[in-house]
């Protein structure tokens, strides 16, 4: 067992990991923060994208200890107050969610993108978010929020 | 189960850990996910993450690149260009950000489409202790480093066929690289057997002739009865078959 | 969000009410969506709690098989085990899901007894202080076999002479002493005879998993009181309330069931498959315990769409007229009932699709197999059904050299028209959303086919 430490949402924090602790089991049930998920445990689905030093991972595969030291950026960190990043404000207003289990990760991944290309084409969002599975919406309407938050970033 | 997981701080640290039994773990990406399932015997890993391993030199046409480097660190790294189709066809974008070109050399077919581009690139791998070693490799060791020359424009062919545009894996990769000058082709194959493989056979019919309809055709044909492709979910060993000619010439012809 | 067509208000103008649909056409927020965007949103595994416990099971190796014994001495050793459970530990181990609305018989053990019906059926549930345990004491339960044949297809398992899989008997549920559900209209015989031409073309489907992105899960907490409070993802809240009950013979009013926070279901979060062996768990060690699929459990033996297999014949004239319809259909239930005693019914309630023909017969068919069992998915019963019946219809109008939307508004049901099931056919409007649709993609209709209206009775 090792002590790692991470700024998590700007946020210095501290925790034990053991060996099989992976990023996302820290997050969900050390520091709390439960809106990464567990859908596949084999990064496959995506539900678990966080921001590590600024660039999306599926946490499910990121044995803690290996990690000490880094940012990391979860959808709990994006809001400011009762004020939603433009992609939560898109994703809410572009009914970009259903069941709601893949959003932060998609989210999460969205934010990578607008992070790094401000302006992206609808391809480059669909390739952006290929590795964050949603089964209920058929991802029309998350590409369009996203979409829609590339624009409203640029007003 | 993971009894442990190492991190050290350079590489004479990481290969005793190996030495005394560890596990190397690049990005996790292979690995994890079947430890997760907790399914494995005691475990102890080894991880390369602070290890000094990540970065990529160019010098002239030669270009180095850490075994540590991530794949989503040479999708942005300008001087890559001729890689950026290659790893932007594996995977999605929080894998590549983990995933890391050493551990792409070990991935199990369908996976691997980067080993198949450094394959056909004649790329050579640097393993710790030991001298340069080509590609594929054929036994496990701790990978420093990849150094390849990079062919003049427009010689680098790579072509994937699958199930999705993005984010799927292979059911044939062709990688290829033409030198005008001797009137060779090398050419790397994904998806068709279980490791990826040096198609020989079809070079040979390819050396010093012209890429053809026909000669190219030609090429397919020996090489398919060296070919031992997977049947499994992602497609039967038939439709890799198949489809192998078809985007042999597409990625020698263009069309 | 825009609409892609506004509301077309043209349609049955007398039908409409000023004070009605006053929702519709206008953006309403979702009331889960802030809690979604923000990660709030509380999903079961999301809640933490002191001393959690794990259940994971040791599963059936083969399709179908006698147990001759389970050993569970080293999954008792393994540390952190602290119990395993066999059916012996189920109070009531055998039920159907829909025996709340009167199917029987109970065709499924919780956890097998002397036999296992498929591969992935589960034997034996180990509960440990962390899943790693718990899958570990899983893996070292020890199962012996007699393999025996498996029937993995539904006419195979109707035909002369199959090994009988069902202690009940049959390899087929039974509804109201016959083989299938059954739908009896005019004499089809007859109109085959009458008919210009007959054509008869197969459909199958195979099982469709529903891959919800959070995995069939649930946890359970015993109150001081003594009852259990289950955390649950089911679709189905009462369904798990009720049937869990049953299986724990405890009043319904010990159980209380939190849910409604569903990632993905799809119909594959209404079977109750982790409620009563997680409260189970929970009763015996006296913890939280949590129960909740890996990805691989979720594929492997949460309960599919069934695959189906439908025969259609018809008969049909040279005006485009259907006059006879039959159709054999088969539901691969897999190894138990499930919803799909319900499913079948459903799919005979939607024949013969959405056309009137005098003449029409149906058998459809429950049938078990040692495939893992299917339930609901979205439509289930329909969905194929109508996939099957549509590519006849095309098929049809192909063979007769008619346009395929004519085709079917020469057969469309109207209001007043009797069908098969002998309710009378109202509020139809198939002819209305057929024209809309031809309008909408550019395909041109004849007059004739233009003033068509539901509403109109039917020439005699």
């Amino acid at each position: 067992m090792k002590i790692v430490n991470l700024k998590v949402n700007g946020v210095g924090k501290a925790f034990i990991a053991k060996p099989e602790t992976t990023l996302l089991l820290a997050l969900r049930e050390q520091l709390g923060l439960t809106g990464a998920k567990r859908g596949c445990a084999q990064g496959a689905c995506g539900s678990c994208t966080v921001l590590l030093d600024g660039e999306p991972v599926v946490s499910c595969l990121v044995p803690a200890v290996t990690v000490d030291g880094s940012d990391v950026a979860t959808v709990e960190g994006l809001a400011d107050g009762d004020k939603l990043s433009h992609v939560q404000q898109a994703f809410l207003d572009g009914f970009a969610t259903q069941c709601g289990f893949c959003t932060p990760g998609m989210i999460m991944s969205a934010e990578a993108l607008l992070d790094r290309n401000p302006n992206p084409t609808r391809d480059e969002v669909a390739e952006a978010i290929s590795g964050n599975v949603c089964r209920c919406t058929g991802y029309e309407p998350i590409i369009s929020a996203v979409l829609d938050a590339a624009e409203r970033a640029r007003l | 189960m993971l009894t442990e997981v190492h991190v050290p701080e350079d590489v004479p640290a990481a290969v005793s850990l190996v030495a005394a039994g560890a596990t190397i773990i690049g990005g996790g990406t292979s690995l994890m996910p079947r430890l997760n399932d907790y399914a494995s015997p005691p475990t102890e890993l080894v991880s390369l993450r602070r290890a000094g391993l990540a970065g990529v030199h160019v010098d002239g046409d030669t270009v180095t690149i850490g075994a540590m480097t991530t794949l989503a660190q040479i999708e942005h790294d300008p001087r890559l260009a001729l890689l950026h189709p290659v790893v932007r066809s594996i995977a999605s974008v929080p894998v590549r950000t983990l995933a890391t070109v050493g551990g792409n050399l070990f991935a199990r077919q369908p996976h691997g489409d980067l080993t198949v581009a450094l394959v056909a690139l004649n790329a050579r791998a640097t393993l710790a202790g030991r001298s340069e070693s080509e590609l594929p490799l054929t036994e496990a060791g701790l990978v420093t480093a990849i150094t390849a020359k990079i062919p003049k424009k427009g010689a680098f062919r790579y072509l994937k066929a699958a199930r999705r545009r993005y984010n799927s894996a292979s059911l044939v990769t062709v990688a290829a690289t033409i030198h005008d000058e001797s009137g060779e082709v090398t050419i790397a194959l994904g998806g068709v057997s279980d490791r990826v493989v040096r198609a020989h056979a079809a070079e040979a019919v390819l050396s010093g002739r012209p890429l053809t309809e026909e000669t190219v055709h030609a090429a397919a044909e020996a090489e398919l009865a060296h070919l031992t492709p997977a049947d499994d979910a992602y497609a039967s060993a038939w439709y890799r078959k198949r489809v192998f000619p078809v985007h042999l010439r597409r990625a020698l012809l263009g069309r | 969000m825009p609409r892609v067509n506004p509301i077309d208000t043209d349609y049955f103008k007398d039908e409409r009410k000023s004070a009605d649909f006053t929702v519709i056409g206008k953006t309403v927020q979702r009331s889960d969506a802030l809690g979604h965007v923000t990660g709030r949103t509380e999903f079961f595994e999301d809640r933490s709690f002191p001393d959690l416990a794990h259940v994971k099971i040791h599963r059936s190796a083969h399709h179908h098989a006698r147990i001759d014994s389970v050993d569970c001495s080293e999954a008792l050793r393994v540390p952190g085990v602290l119990r395993v459970i066999t059916h012996a530990d189920v109070p009531s181990n055998w039920y159907v899901v829909l025996r709340l609305i009167g199917i029987e018989p109970n065709d499924e053990p919780v956890l097998a007894e002397d036999r296992v019906l498929y591969k992935g059926e589960p034997i034996v549930a180990v509960v440990a202080d962390s899943e790693a345990a718990a899958l570990e004491g899983a893996r070292r339960v020890k199962v012996t076999y007699t393999e025996l044949p498996a029937v993995l297809d539904v006419e195979e398992a109707l035909a002369e002479g199959a090994p009988v899989i069902k202690q009940a008997g049959t390899n087929y549920f039974v509804y109201e002493g016959h083989h299938a559900r059954r739908l009896r209209f005019g004499d089809v015989e007859q109109g085959f005879a009458q008919a210009d031409h007959v054509f008869e073309w197969r459909y199958s489907s195979a099982p469709i998993e529903h891959a919800p992105t959070e995995t069939t899960g649930c946890i359970v907490v015993p109150q001081s009181s003594g009852r259990l409070l289950i955390h649950s993802n089911t679709q189905a809240a009462f369904f798990t309330l009720d049937n869990t009950a049953l299986i724990l013979d405890r009043p319904f009013t010990d159980l209380q069931v939190k849910g409604g926070t569903v990632g993905g279901g799809f119909g594959g979060k209404v079977d109750v498959m982790v409620e009563p062996l997680a409260c189970i768990a929970a009763m015996l060690t006296n913890r939280p315990v949590k129960f909740v699929y890996t990805r691989e459990e979720e594929m492997q033996v949460s309960s599919p769409r069934a695959a189906e297999r439908i025969y259609i014949k018809d008969g049909v004239m040279n005006d485009g007229r259907i006059v006879a319809r039959k159709v054999m259909l088969y539901v691969d239930a897999g190894a138990y009932s499930r919803h799909s005693p319900y499913g079948t019914t459903k799919a005979c309630a939607h024949l013969p699709g959405p056309y009137t023909i005098p003449n029409v017969y149906a058998d459809c068919h429950c049938v078990y197999t040692n495939r893992t069992p299917s339930s609901a998915m979205r439509g289930f019963g329909v969905t194929i059904a109508d996939f099957a019946l549509e590519s006849q219809m095309d098929r049809l109008a192909r063979a007769l050299d008619i346009d395929p939307l004519q085709f079917r508004l020469i057969n469309a049901y109207r209001d007043g028209d009797m069908k098969a099931h002998r309710k009378v056919a109202e509020g139809t409007a198939l002819i209305e959303v057929i024209q809309r649709a031809a309008a909408l993609v550019g395909h041109e209709l004849p007059d004739e086919f233009r003033v068509l209206s539901s509403s109109t009775p039917r020439e005699a």
